[in-house]
Order: C-alpha cells, then sequence, then structure tokens
C-alpha cells in the first residue's frame, strides 16, 4: 500500500524543504467580459501599450538578476519571453480586436493568448509544448498589469514562515521572483527535467518537483509538508519523527555539500593510498576558470568544436594557436589534451556539411571527416604544434576504430612538423597523438593501437551506445542505457588491463567517472586518470578519497562475472554502502 | 511586385525553436514584403515570433518561405539563408 500523503513527481532540483503549503490554483487573473463603449477605444489601446512596457520593463528586471544569479544560459530564457511579448503581429491582432469588437484589453489579450496556447498544446511537438510555460508567464503578468493584483501581494500573505509554493505550472519568471521571496521549495504539476523554469530553479539551489501527480487542487493552503527535490517526492501532514528524518538528511546533504568543498584542497588518494589523477573537461573556454578552481590536474579533453558555432568559414591556424596557448597558461605543469575537431552525427558545420546519412552515428563523423577534409585537418594541427612550442598540448582522436587512422593522421604531423621548420616557425616537437576508444572495435585493438599512439583515452558514453547498439538520445531506452551493462563491464576491463600491459597512459573521459557507482566500478577495474565535467571534480575528488581500492576490486571482479546490468548495479551499491552513505547521492535509476 | 517562394529542410539539430525563430523573425522585419512561410497545411506570418513558433519545425523537415512585394527576391534569399546556415547548438 503506498502512503497516501506522498505525492510523487520528478525532483528537478536537489535538496529539502519543509514548511507549510501554499497552493497558488488561481495564478491566473480573472476577466470578465466587458465591451467597451465606442470613444473608449483609444484609452483602451493606450492600457495595452502601457501594459505591454510595463511588463517588458519587468522581464528586463528578471533577467538581469537570473544573469547575476543563475547564468547566461538561463538569462537568454528571459530574451525570448521579450521577443513574444512585443510580437507586432500578435499585438496587432490584440488591437484589432479592442477597436473592431470593443473588447477590453485584458479581455482581447487573454483571447488572443489562448489561441495561441491551444495551437501550441495541440503540436505534436515536445519543444513546443515546453514554451506554453513561457506563454503562460508573459500572459500573467500582462493581465497583472491590466487588472492589478501582483504576486508580492500574494506572497505577502503567505505568511513568515518560508513556505512550499505548488501550482499548476511554474514559470521561470516566478521561479526568480519565488527565490526572493519567503519561498523554501517549489512544485508543479506540469514540467519535466528539461523546462526553463527547472533549469532556473537548479541554478539558485531552489528545491522542486515538477510533474507532481494526482493533482494539488486537493490539498489545504498551510498544510504542513516535506518536499523532496532530489526524491521528487511531497509528504503532507508528516510527523514529527518524519520531520526530524528530513531533516537530518537535509543535514547530511548540505554536509556533503560542505565536505565536497572541503575535498577540493585535498590530495585525490584513496582510503588506501592510491593516486587517482584528476583532470578536467572543457565544452566552452569560460569553464576553464572552475576546472583550475577545482584543482584538476589539467584538461583531459578540450573540445574544440565551438569554435565552430554560428559561424560559416572555419577557424584559422592562428586563432586556434591563440586558444590552445591560452588555455595551456591556466596548467603550466599538467597537460592539456586537445581532441580533433568531433563533428558530424548530429552536429555539423556549415562549411562541411554532407548529405543527409540513414544512420548519421554509423556514418561520417569524428576522425573520419577530419581524414577526408585534409585542409581543415592540416590547420588543426599545425595549430596543435605551435601550441606546443609553448605548452604542454597533446593531441587526441575521435572514434577511432582503424590502425590507419591513426598512421595518417601521424604522417600529416610528420609533413605538417617539416614544413614548420622549413617556414621558421616555432612548433613542438614529439606531439603525442591519443586514441580514443569509443567503439567495441576499439576496445578490441588496444594492443594494436599502443605501437601508434601515446595514450588511451576511454569516451563511455559512445562506447555504451555502440556496444549496446542503443541510440543514447533516445527517451524510450533510456532505461536500457547504461554503461553497467555487463558488455560494456567487460571492454572496459579488457581495455585497461591492455593498455597497463602496453604501459600506455589509459583514462576515462565519459560522464561514467563523475557517477558514484561508476566510478567505483572504473577504479576497480584499474583506470586512475578521470577526465570530468569541472563541476562535477569536487564530488570525484571527494568520492576518491572515501573508496578504496580494495573494496572497488573485490566489487569489480564481482561485477565482471555478472549476468545483467542490474546485478552489477546491486553489488556496486551495496559495497558503496560500506564506504559512503547513498542517501546523501543521487546513485542514478536502477538499470532495466 | 512579385512574389517568390522556396523550399528549404530546416537544418538546426533543435528545429525553428525560440532562439532561431528569432533571428528568422528579426530577418524578415528587415523587408518591406508580406513573409510567410509555411509547413504542410500551416502558414503562418514570418514577422510573427509567435507564429513561427507555432510551426514547430523539427530538424529536418521542409518549410516553405513566401515573399510579396518589391524585395521578395533579397528577403527569401536572406532568409533561406538562416534556415540554412543556422547549425547553431553543436
Amino acid at each position: 500500500m503506498s502512503d497516501p500523503r506522498l505525492l510523487k513527481g520528478i525532483g528537478v532540483s536537489p535538496g529539502i524543504a519543509i514548511g507549510p503549503l501554499y497552493v497558488m490554483s488561481a495564478e491566473m487573473p480573472e476577466i470578465t467580459h466587458r465591451v467597451i463603449a465606442n470613444d473608449e477605444v483609444e484609452a483602451e489601446l493606450f492600457r495595452l501599450r502601457k501594459a505591454i512596457s510595463d511588463v517588458r520593463r519587468e522581464i528586463e528586471l528578471l533577467k538581469e538578476h537570473t544573469l547575476i544569479h543563475a547564468g547566461k544560459e538561463e538569462a537568454k530564457i528571459f530574451g525570448a519571453q521579450i521577443l513574444m511579448l512585443e510580437d507586432p503581429y500578435f499585438l496587432g491582432e490584440v488591437e484589432s480586436l479592442i477597436r473592431e469588437n470593443q473588447l477590453t484589453a485584458e479581455r482581447a489579450f487573454e483571447f488572443k493568448a489562448l489561441e495561441v496556447r491551444d495551437q501550441w498544446a495541440q503540436s505534436p511537438s515536445s519543444t513546443l509544448r515546453q514554451k506554453i510555460a513561457d506563454l503562460t508567464g508573459i500572459q500573467i503578468r500582462v493581465l497583472q498589469a491590466l487588472v492589478g493584483g501582483s504576486l508580492e501581494d500574494v506572497l505577502h500573505e503567505a505568511g513568515d514562515r518560508p513556505a512550499i509554493v505548488l501550482m499548476r505550472e511554474l514559470t521561470p519568471g516566478l521561479t526568480i521572483q519565488f527565490e526572493q521571496a519567503n519561498v523554501s521549495g517549489l512544485g508543479s504539476e506540469y514540467g519535466t527535467r528539461a523546462a526553463h523554469a527547472a533549469i532556473i530553479a537548479r541554478s539558485l539551489e531552489m528545491p522542486c518537483v515538477m510533474g507532481i501527480s494526482g493533482g494539488i487542487d486537493h490539498l489545504r493552503r498551510g498544510t504542513m509538508a516535506i518536499l523532496d527535490g532530489t526524491l521528487g517526492t511531497i509528504l503532507v501532514e508528516p510527523t514529527e519523527e518524519e520531520m526530524a528524518e528530513a531533516q537530518v538528511r537535509d543535514g547530511r546533504r548540505l554536509a556533503l555539500e560542505g565536505e565536497l568543498k572541503d575535498a577540493v584542497g585535498q590530495p585525490s588518494i584513496t582510503a588506501d593510498a592510491v593516486t587517482i589523477k584528476l583532470r578536467g573537461n572543457v565544452d566552452l573556454p569560460e569553464e576553464i576558470e572552475l576546472v583550475a578552481e577545482n584543482r584538476a590536474e589539467g584538461v583531459g579533453l578540450l573540445r574544440t568544436e565551438f569554435m565552430l558555432i554560428g559561424r560559416n568559414e572555419m577557424p584559422g591556424e592562428d586563432e586556434q594557436t591563440e586558444f590552445f596557448t591560452r588555455i595551456a597558461k591556466w596548467f603550466p605543469t599538467s597537460p592539456v589534451i586537445i581532441r580533433s575537431y568531433d563533428v558530424g552525427g548530429d552536429k555539423f558545420p556549415a562549411a562541411f556539411r554532407s548529405q543527409r546519412e540513414a544512420n548519421p552515428f554509423l556514418g561520417w563523423r569524428a576522425i573520419r571527416v577530419c581524414l577526408d577534409e585534409p585542409e581543415m585537418f592540416r590547420t588543426q594541427i599545425r595549430a596543435v604544434l605551435r601550441a606546443r612550442a609553448l605548452a604542454d598540448v597533446r593531441f587526441m582522436l575521435p572514434l577511432v576504430s582503424q590502425v590507419e587512422e591513426i598512421e595518417r593522421t601521424r604522417d600529416l604531423v610528420t609533413e605538417e612538423s617539416e614544413k614548420l621548420e622549413r617556414e621558421g616557425v616555432e612548433y613542438g616537437a614529439d606531439l603525442p597523438l591519443g586514441v580514443m576508444v569509443e567503439t567495441p572495435a576499439a576496445a578490441m585493438m588496444v594492443d594494436q593501437f599502443a605501437e601508434k599512439s601515446a595514450f588511451i583515452s576511454v569516451g563511455t558514453n559512445d562506447l555504451t551506445q555502440y556496444t549496446l547498439a542503443i541510440d543514447r538520445g533516445n527517451a524510450r531506452m533510456a532505461n536500457r542505457f547504461t554503461a553497467l551493462h555487463p558488455a560494456v563491464v567487460r571492454l572496459l576491463k579488457r581495455i585497461v588491463d591492455t593498455s597497463n600491459q602496453e604501459r600506455l597512459e589509459v583514462s576515462v573521459c565519459g560522464e561514467m567517472a563523475s557517477e558514484p557507482l561508476s566510478l567505483l566500478l572504473l577504479i576497480g577495474l584499474g583506470y586512475k586518470v578521470f577526465s570530468t565535467s569541472p563541476v562535477a571534480l569536487p564530488l570525484v575528488r571527494w568520492l576518491v578519497r572515501q573508496f578504496d581500492v580494495f573494496t572497488a576490486k573485490s566489487a569489480a571482479d564481482v561485477a565482471l562475472e555478472a549476468p545483467t546490468a542490474r546485478d552489477v548495479y546491486e553489488v556496486l551499491e551495496w559495497r558503496l554502502r560500506d564506504m559512503i552513505d547513498p542517501e546523501l547521492l543521487d546513485l542514478g535509476p536502477l538499470p532495466g | 511586385m512579385s512574389e517568390i517562394d522556396r523550399t528549404v529542410t530546416i537544418r538546426n539539430r533543435l528545429g525553428l525553436h525560440a532562439r532561431p525563430a528569432g533571428e528568422f523573425v528579426k530577418t524578415a522585419s528587415r523587408f518591406s514584403s508580406k513573409i510567410t512561410i509555411c509547413k504542410g497545411e500551416l502558414e503562418v506570418n514570418g514577422k510573427s515570433i509567435m507564429g513561427v513558433m507555432t510551426l514547430a519545425a523539427e530538424c529536418g523537415s521542409k518549410v516553405t518561405v513566401r515573399a510579396d512585394g518589391d524585395d521578395a527576391e533579397s528577403a527569401v534569399n536572406a532568409l533561406a539563408e538562416v534556415l540554412d546556415t543556422e547549425f547553431g547548438d553543436l
């Protein structure tokens, strides 16, 4: 029997909030139907325009606040809202309803907004349905500007205890305002992790649950509740014990945050004194500072695709050299591993657009594109060689499946080195060339790659996708997509063993290294070098310090004999429990 | 006065969603021609962000841009380029 007091949803922003519920069921002001007289039309048009410009100012303020407290990407959400608010054709139609049908400004605006909303709600596109929240956000603001009654008044009424606000649909703007007000947690019936409001809640560290099933209208205002944004639940009328327990859990979560902060200053060694090397992945130049702050030993994966975004011509040699050198300056004593363009699949620069392929992920991408477009590839190689004159940069090739791909790249590197030599341009000799192992083919060939390359880096997302023949972006397959599948575990074992035999440095640069269970597995299999996203670095460092290699190895040994992903998960979880309290962590869903 | 149309395939991986739709509308608004964009049976005003968003044109779908007016030809050229060269979020 499930507890009738427990509402279930999706945890979209972690943390726990305890407080009285405040159910906002009538967030949209009631508009009464009223027809205006002919001579009132001009005044009504003026009211509309004033409301639009007031709301614009409001949204601009929210945008600024978001920029400061959440981030640039989050702030763009409000840029889109402003465009929608000022859509001249939409407003033109609202104005003609006022003129020709003599509706009030609020009635006319509501009418047109509902029309758009209906159209969007019926769309088969989930992206468009997600945008309804933005439309709602605008509609509420404009109607409130016209008929009065603001959110601030409502919140004032909520009392002095931090409230948990529940509503049908959470908009990005409201999320920001709740954060400034006396609100400790948010919940909504609509929405998913990808909703704009969810993104903002996470940035603001406001616990939030979306997709609450069973409705919220029956809940009484002021009822005590525990909202758990980690588990995605709301427990109404909790007992004293349950509240105490939640507080303890939240205390531990906060303590974990504190520990993570402290861990940043500590060496990354396991409890039994094995040194683990941590590097950072860099997608965009602005992330580099966080990699350095979190004391990574260099960059394990410097992506170069961002240089192609939003432009039609390829970046030049000088520009790339300057960029690589600038990044490397942050790490005077550690390497920066540059990955050659990983284009293709679903991402393609305008300059190299190919024919549409039936199976782009099995088609012309990554190293295959680079080798077929030697001009582009040579320019990148020259830039890497020139940067190596000044810093320890290394070069890594994505999606290698044949020895020839390494040989051909090596030939290009040799030719370009000779050219630079003749031209009298400074460059660094002996560029270490590494291979990304992302396919079962590559995993089986590590011994052959060893003779031609200087290091191995495992891309776990692609390795999982190609081993299991499951598209990693397919939501329907999401519960089957797991790096804990025994086939992936066995390949990972083979890769690390062969690399060690061949005395090649081997690292993991996929998401897998930042998930507690799979990190334990990787350490147990024998991996000692990891590169993760900069935000994950403190957690990974802390986990490494809790783990001991002996326990990890015994878990990995069982995992290698396990028949199913579920068995692998269970053995890892069981061993993890010995070392840390898994309630502190999001262990991810049980596969199967 | 002339009317010109052209059918283009959307290249942006995320489709013609808010940001690229905004780009399209901004470009369309620079021309005096009346501009419509349609996908299948649905036809919307090319200078209206709400309208263009309503199309929900996903990556790989085909849309037809139509311009009617003195600068129709340059409008269609510019708009086809927006749809074709925008490859956005890698």
